[in-house]
């Protein structure tokens, strides 16, 4: 990818980035801030403005852009960061889930990821501190604590990628 | 004291009106707020017998104000770096706009029986193009994410170091050799390139010094300390006889590089305008419109003859930046608008000693504005229909850019 960038002097910054299908995305920065959007088709054509971002809202979709906002949904509420890394996630087991019949002792979360299921939610019921022989079922929802990291790594061993 | 304040609201609510008109008709506000003045000066609300805002002490100093303030801003956004990066490009396209245009000028004056001074004050007026219409209508038309832009504002840049070069040079042919000899000129000018060259030194060693003075001020600390270097530096140069406007451009390329520069904008920008809007006004309230009859011949021969020169500069411009002809004429287009410059220049003419220094080149400059401004914004604005009409080529229409 090349990014060209330029100087619009008593406006701000242009960048220009190139798309792979001839066409540019054009990124006036301007000195106040706003961002303007731009793309043009190709060499000839006259830009076509997309849509326009103040700084703050730019700086706020630029990062979802970049993937750092992603969690699974239920993360998105702040209480469930428990500060330090610390992180309390709800965990959907889906239909064709690898661990759908297996008591959590055979599933192996805790040993393998290091967070620990505190307790399942079933229907209206939840099961709280639930042992190792407890059978994780299709439709449960596991509600893990752990360090963010190991917290992911439960969610993908459930959806068994 | 009660009247002066009335003067004063007047203006206000003369400019707010204007404001809004401008808006509704989607056009610039400088010509607006250069009408609202006229017509609520002396000259024409004042002889209606109508309340009017006198041309008064107040008006002129907000508006002088107005002047140090736009020039100041110029400054800020005047980099040496950025100038030096792109300099074959800036420089080719510039230079062709000053040799096309500038000359264009001073010859209708000489043809017209004016001295060599005024002259070149029409030179200057006829020269430089509006940043701020341009740079506007650059933005409302999406033309800033397009090449076009790019020699558009480069000349620009060009155009507004020329100024500061030129605004010195005039100011003291204007103030200091008006009735004297050779000798008077040269030391006037040895004054002023004396005192600009020693602000030219502390802005570039002081930068540290500006970035300290503003470093952990609060907003409003922030503002009254900017404006106690601005204000007093140009009242100095004033005082020496030197253009106060070159202090203010000056001190604004101190203040760009001490890391305070988008701070600056940001919370000066409101100041400027206001004061900007005062001195726009002032420009109005100071033209007797009966004496643009006496500007119309040059008027008419600056019209026909610096819109085309300026298009012709423009798509040479644009053709020196590597744009294909469509681009370069739409370069030609947006290069047209003349505004507050050519009003700064008319402000320093209009201090001269002769009639024609006092009255034929404020009312010119004034008729040349408003015409230019609105001239070229409908020009930007029909850039298409225009393309279309001159490539009716559509290989040639459609040229790829080089």
């Amino acid at each position: 990818m090349t990014v060209y960038e330029s100087d619009l002097p008593g406006v701000g910054k242009k960048h220009e980035v190139e798309l792979g299908d001839g066409a540019r995305l054009v990124i006036v920065t301007h000195n106040s801030g706003k961002r303007e959007v731009f793309r043009r088709a190709d060499a000839d054509s006259d830009s076509e403005k997309l849509f326009e971002l103040s700084d703050q809202l730019a700086r706020q979709v630029g990062t979802l852009l970049e993937g750092a906002y992603f969690q699974p949904v239920q993360t998105d509420e702040i209480e469930t960061l428990l500060g330090g890394d610390t992180l309390l996630e709800w965990v959907e087991v889906g239909e064709d889930s690898p661990v759908v019949g297996r008591t959590l002792a055979d599933s192996d979360l805790r040993q393998a990821t290091g967070a620990s299921v505190i307790a399942i939610e079933r229907g209206e019921r939840v099961i709280v501190s639930p042992g190792g022989e407890a059978t994780i079922e299709a439709g449960d929802t596991l509600i893990v604590i752990g360090p963010s990291e190991a917290c992911r790594d439960v969610a993908s061993m459930v959806r068994g990628d | 004291m009660a009247a002066a304040l009335l003067e004063l609201g007047h203006l206000f609510v003369v400019l707010a009106v204007a404001g809004a008109i401008a808006l509704r008709l989607g056009l610039s506000v400088i010509p607006l707020y250069v009408v609202g003045g006229v017509l609520a000066g002396p000259f024409v609300a004042g002889r209606f017998g109508l309340p009017y805002v006198p041309n008064g002490e107040i008006v002129t100093l907000l508006a002088e104000v107005g002047i140090v303030l736009l020039l100041f801003f110029l400054g800020l956004e005047f980099s040496l770096d950025r100038l030096l990066e792109s300099r074959t490009q800036i420089t080719r396209a510039g230079v062709v706009d000053l040799v096309v245009n500038l000359p264009i000028g001073v010859a209708i004056g000489l043809v017209l029986g004016w001295s060599l001074v005024e002259s070149l004050l029409l030179g200057g007026i006829v020269y430089i193009s509006s940043s701020a219409i341009i740079t506007k209508s650059l933005i409302d038309l999406g033309w800033i994410a397009n090449p076009e832009a790019e020699p558009l504002l480069g000349t620009l840049v060009f155009e507004d170091l020329f100024i500061a070069v030129y605004l010195a040079v005039v100011t003291s042919l204007v103030l200091g050799g008006a009735d004297a000899g050779t000798g008077s000129i040269v030391q006037s000018l040895a004054v002023a390139f004396g005192f600009l060259g020693v602000l030219l030194l502390a802005v570039q060693y002081g930068t540290s010094l500006f970035a300290r003075l503003l470093g952990g001020a609060g907003q409003e600390a922030f503002v009254l300390r900017t404006l106690a270097v601005v204000v007093p530096i140009s009242g100095v140069a004033l005082a020496l006889g030197v253009s106060e406007a070159v202090a203010a451009f000056f001190v604004g390329m101190g203040f760009a590089t001490s890391g305070h520069r988008e701070k600056i904008e940001r919370r000066l920008s409101p100041i400027r305008d206001v004061f900007g809007a005062v001195f726009f006004f002032w420009i109005g309230v100071g033209t007797d419109p009966t004496l643009l009859a006496a500007a119309a011949v040059p008027l008419v021969l600056a019209v026909a003859l610096t819109t085309p020169a300026k298009l012709l500069s423009g798509y040479l411009g644009g053709r020196a930046y590597d744009l294909s002809k469509r681009r370069s004429l739409r370069a030609g287009l947006g290069m047209v608008p003349r505004g507050e410059f050519s009003l700064v220049i008319a402000a320093l003419a209009a201090g001269g000693s002769t009639p024609v220094m006092r009255e034929i080149i404020p009312a010119f400059a004034v008729g040349y504005v408003l015409l230019m401004s609105m001239l070229g914004t409908v020009l930007m604005g029909q850039s298409s229909v225009i393309e279309r009409r001159v490539f009716r080529d559509p290989e040639e229409g459609t040229e790829p850019t080089g």
